[in-house]
């Protein structure tokens, strides 16, 4: 009975892919065995599927990872990259609290005994902990500021 | 969606979505382009995600949609509609690939070469591509086909003995000219 009727085409490629069950596997596999058209296709279809499965596998290109990376995580603001309650917010609260009583100090004269030192050593400390991308603070210019009063400071001392 | 988590899933599921585009797309550049594009909308509708369900088969997913929207967009010489019959009822597709010619059989094996089958992939229509690709590189089921491809079972089926029909001939015809560029 099964040598008369062909298998269809879909229910071989299914064979082959095991998503045959039951009796339809069965019936599949039991014509399978007493048609020799059927076979052949069977098997002609059973190497084509393994050349293309021996295929090598393409692998995403590290400068494309590096990429998605960038766009989709660096380049977000380090407040939402970092969803992580952030255990620097309060050392960068603090920082930010003496780098502003320092630039007031400084430009009331309040106190030019205030050292600039400590405050560069709290803003160095804040930014190698707070986990902040790197393009963030090189967009601030306070570093540069500060760099350079303290330059300027030294300076002065030295003459 | 949060981004140190999605960070770890392009990690994860780069490769992967990767291959598939570049199965789909033919060539790096476009490739790149459509995994680019598929994680952009993954990032931008995250919180539709589904945690219980694989991120990859959603990704895939996002970028089988992203690769037909572009096929609608341009319209590559060699393309044919994506809405075509299949093989079998269309006489049309003796545009698209050779005359019959004996099966390979076992000389398929024996001759094998990778860079025709890649060609032979690129003759096919987006949708038989992408239902082999994921049945016999990606190696989904019949079930997550499916899904990604947002088809029925019974067309999966069918398009991936239709997908394996097609390649078969075109592997052939590409053989027979030499693997020469068409």
């Amino acid at each position: 009975m099964n040598e008369r009727k062909h298998t269809q085409g879909p229910e071989i490629s299914a064979f082959l892919d095991g998503a045959l069950a039951g009796k339809d596997r069965v019936r599949v596999d039991a014509h399978l065995a007493a048609c020799p058209a059927c076979r052949a296709e069977s098997e002609s279809l059973r190497q084509l599927k393994m050349t293309v499965r021996a295929a090598p596998r393409k692998r995403m290109p590290a400068d494309l990872a590096l990429a998605l990376e960038r766009r989709f995580v660096r380049s977000q603001p380090w407040w939402r990259a970092n969803s992580r309650p952030a255990f620097w917010v309060p050392a960068g609260t603090m920082a930010a609290a003496a780098l502003l009583a320092g630039f007031w100090m400084r430009s009331t004269g309040a106190a030019d005994e205030v050292p600039l030192e400590p405050l560069l050593t709290a803003h160095a400390r804040y930014s190698a902990e707070a986990l902040v991308p790197e393009e963030n603070l090189v967009a601030s210019t306070y570093s540069d500021q500060l760099t350079a009063l303290y330059a300027n400071s030294s300076d002065a001392e030295l003459e | 969606m949060d981004a140190l988590k999605f960070a770890d899933l392009i990690k994860r599921s780069g490769d992967k979505a990767y291959n598939f585009a570049y199965r789909l797309a033919g060539n790096e550049p476009d490739a790149r382009d459509l995994l680019q594009e598929a994680f952009a909308k993954a990032f931008e509708h995250g919180d539709s995600y589904d945690t219980l369900r694989p991120f990859d088969s959603w990704l895939l997913r996002i970028l089988h949609n992203v690769f037909l929207d572009s096929m609608r967009r341009h319209s590559h010489s060699r393309t044919v509609s994506l809405d075509a019959p299949t093989p079998v009822e269309d006489a049309g597709w003796a545009d698209l690939l050779p005359e019959d010619s004996p099966r390979p059989g076992d000389e398929l094996v024996k001759r094998e070469s990778l860079d025709i089958l890649q060609r032979a992939m690129e003759r096919l229509p987006p949708a038989y591509k992408a239902s082999v690709t994921l049945r016999d590189i990606e190696d989904l089921s019949y079930e997550e086909i499916a899904a990604v491809m947002d088809i029925p079972i019974g067309t999966v089926r069918s398009r991936i003995h239709q997908g394996r029909l097609l390649l078969r001939k075109a592997y052939e015809a590409l053989e027979k000219s030499g693997g020469m560029r068409s």
